[in-house]
């Protein structure tokens, strides 16, 4: 009998799960523990900030009592006291259930951003984990390995992870479509608001070299520049940093343009060829959209990259019932050949204090 | 129909393959870069070698006697530069842009009297000739890929400029590589053509004034684009176009004077 118990961000609040979290170092004797529970064979843990699971293979034939046991487990594992443990709500999954969702989840159909990659290598590692400490066998063996193959096969037979759907990636996405590597890119922020600080955050985060920041008032640009590493500029200098820099990300509260094509435009031909992207969050724009008619000038203001991620949700959203019909022919595939529905996720919302110790 | 054309029209239809093939998987949002697009690409090079293999034992020299071998000569270094750059330069979807190219010059040598027979070798055959005009033609190849290049370029400049983020955009190649790349193909060409001349210095018997002299002038205008290049008098978006213009100029006098 193959059984899922899990929690994850539809069901419970992040305070709850964060307390049932394994820690990394604790997952592999999670594992073994739970193998050893009386009556189970197998077990895979998988732990993230969005979900706790446990996946067991030759687990007792009354799917009940199993999760009965498993959640047990956990009211042992997370010193939780009856009540504490009688409030947990969690799905119950067993058999065709249990592997859809496990396809699901791996192909990032369960995730809170529809169709993102990373689960994909967390649902390895913690396979892997699990295999390395002698958790796993036969079953879940070959329902991880078809998992990942199903995974793959989402991915490439469907656009579930074309495009971006947020500001920040749809701002990392141009700019690797202009520059294409972003370690030689250097960042200027003019002001320092929050939208900004986040599309300044995602650039850095895929490679950004540098990050300049200039804001009205010097003490929140040298703040920011300490957060994030980059070097605070007065607000009357940010023109002369354009030179050197290759993304710019304008976010002032002016009632004016502050980005003009005068401005620009003298200094294009200084670069020697390298584009500019300017992304202006700001509202009333900082930036004249006369400079996206300058040569080698990219201009993004804050509704075209909303519109985009607005797409990119779409997109994903339009090949959700893609991406459900393979997993369903995977399943039957892999034996499974119950029809049944898959089952509707579990919306619970446990008061907090229900888990405070 | 015999051998050599034969293998023409498979190599034909395996860059036509890779088109609809690609074309396909565009609009349907699936195209994803992968080894497997370029096997239509690699047969239609190796049925390309095959027949340019049988016409060079058919003449005994290097096969390019007449406008129909010519064009068959520069689809192939086309090809073979496309292998030997286009993975160099990770440059996704240049197969794309280059099979409708290849599939409609050897569609419009294979439909036209182009093929004409051999005229008759002046003597013995002439190493620094066969050398002189192949490495030429070569260097008009890597002309070609500059020119499909700029198409690539002046496209994603268009969807950049308008925020069009779809299908083609996120399989095209960044802006600022695509431009760097206009420009070493066009560098190839030019050494390549150099060489080329260079060679012709050492050749003994009479070229016509009009081949000569439509050499070195595909020479000078390259020379002047690197120049404007160099210099930085134009932009990105002006390299890509005289990267097209020119290439537009090279083949249609290629086709004036190899006639």
């Amino acid at each position: 009998m193959l059984l899922c118990l899990g929690v994850n961000h539809r069901t419970t609040p992040i305070e709850l799960r964060e307390r049932l979290a394994f820690a990394d170092s604790k997952v592999p004797d999670a594992a073994r523990a739970i193998k050893s529970l009386p009556g189970f064979g197998e077990s895979v843990v998988l732990s993230t900030c969005n979900r706790v699971e446990i996946y067991t293979a030759r687990a007792p034939a009354d799917p009940a009592s199993g999760f009965s046991s498993l959640t047990g487990y956990l009211a042992e594992h997370f010193d939780l006291t009856p009540e504490q443990s009688s409030a947990l709500t969690s799905y119950h999954l067993s058999e065709t259930d249990a592997a859809r969702h496990l396809f699901r989840v791996v192909s990032g159909l369960d995730s809170m951003v529809l169709g993102e990659t990373e689960i994909f290598g967390q649902v390895k590692a913690a396979y892997d984990t699990a295999l390395k400490s002698g958790a796993t066998g036969r079953d879940l063996n070959k329902l991880f390995q078809r998992a990942f193959s199903v995974g793959k096969l989402v991915r490439n037979e469907t656009t579930i992870q074309r495009g971006s759907t947020s500001v920040g990636s749809v701002a990392v996405e141009l700019a690797e479509k202009i520059f294409g590597d972003l370690r030689a890119c250097h960042v200027l922020l003019i002001g320092a608001g929050e939208m900004s600080r986040v599309c300044a955050q995602s650039l850095l985060s895929r490679g950004a070299k540098s990050i300049f920041i200039s804001n009205r008032h010097y003490e929140r640009a040298a703040e920011l520049a300490a957060e994030m590493k980059g070097t605070a500029l007065h607000f009357d200098e940010w023109d002369k940093a354009v030179d050197d820099v290759d993304i710019v990300i304008s976010s002032t509260s002016a009632p004016h343009f502050v980005v003009t094509p005068e401005l620009i435009a003298p200094l294009m031909p200084k670069r020697r060829g390298r584009p500019l992207f300017i992304i202006d969050i700001a509202v009333p724009r900082d930036v004249d959209p006369r400079v996206n008619d300058i040569e080698e000038v990219y201009l993004y203001d804050v509704d075209a990259l909303q519109g985009i991620a607005d797409e990119g949700r779409r997109e994903r959203q339009r090949s959700l019932a893609k991406c459900e019909e393979i997993i369903e022919e995977q399943l039957r595939k892999f034996g499974y050949a119950e029809d049944s529905p898959p089952s509707p996720p579990v919306l619970t919302h446990l008061p907090p204090q229900n888990l405070e110790p | 129909m015999e051998t050599p054309r034969l293998l023409l029209a498979l190599s034909t239809a395996a860059f036509t393959g890779a088109v609809v093939q690609a074309v396909l998987a565009l609009r349907a949002g699936r195209w994803r870069e992968s080894r497997w697009h370029l096997v239509p690409m690699a047969l239609g090079f190796i049925f390309q070698c095959a027949f340019l293999y049988l016409r060079g034992q058919e003449h005994g020299r290097c096969p390019l006697t007449n406008q129909f071998e010519i064009f068959i000569f520069i689809g192939w270094s086309i090809m073979l530069l496309y292998f030997l750059v286009g993975a160099a330069y990770r440059l996704s979807l240049l197969g794309v842009f280059t099979a409708p190219l290849l599939a409609i010059l050897q569609t419009l040598a294979l439909l036209s009297p182009l093929d004409q027979a051999a005229k008759p070798a002046r003597g013995a055959v002439n190493a620094w000739l066969e050398l002189h005009a192949s490495v030429a033609l070569i260097a008009y190849a890597a002309f070609a890929l500059a020119c499909i290049t700029g198409v690539m370029f002046l496209l994603q400049d268009r969807l950049l400029k308008r925020h069009r983020i779809n299908a083609l955009f996120h399989q095209l190649p960044p802006i600022h590589d695509l431009a760097k790349a206009i420009t070493r193909m066009m560098l190839l060409g030019i050494v390549l053509l150099s060489i080329a001349l260079a060679a012709s210095f050492q050749i003994n018997i009479p070229i016509t004034n009009t081949k000569m002299l439509f050499a070195w002038g595909v020479w000078a205008l390259y020379i002047v684009n690197l120049l404007l290049m160099w210099r930085r008098r134009i932009s990105a978006r002006q390299t890509a176009w005289l990267a097209i213009g020119s290439f537009g100029i090279v083949f249609i006098s290629i086709w004036m004077i190899s006639k």
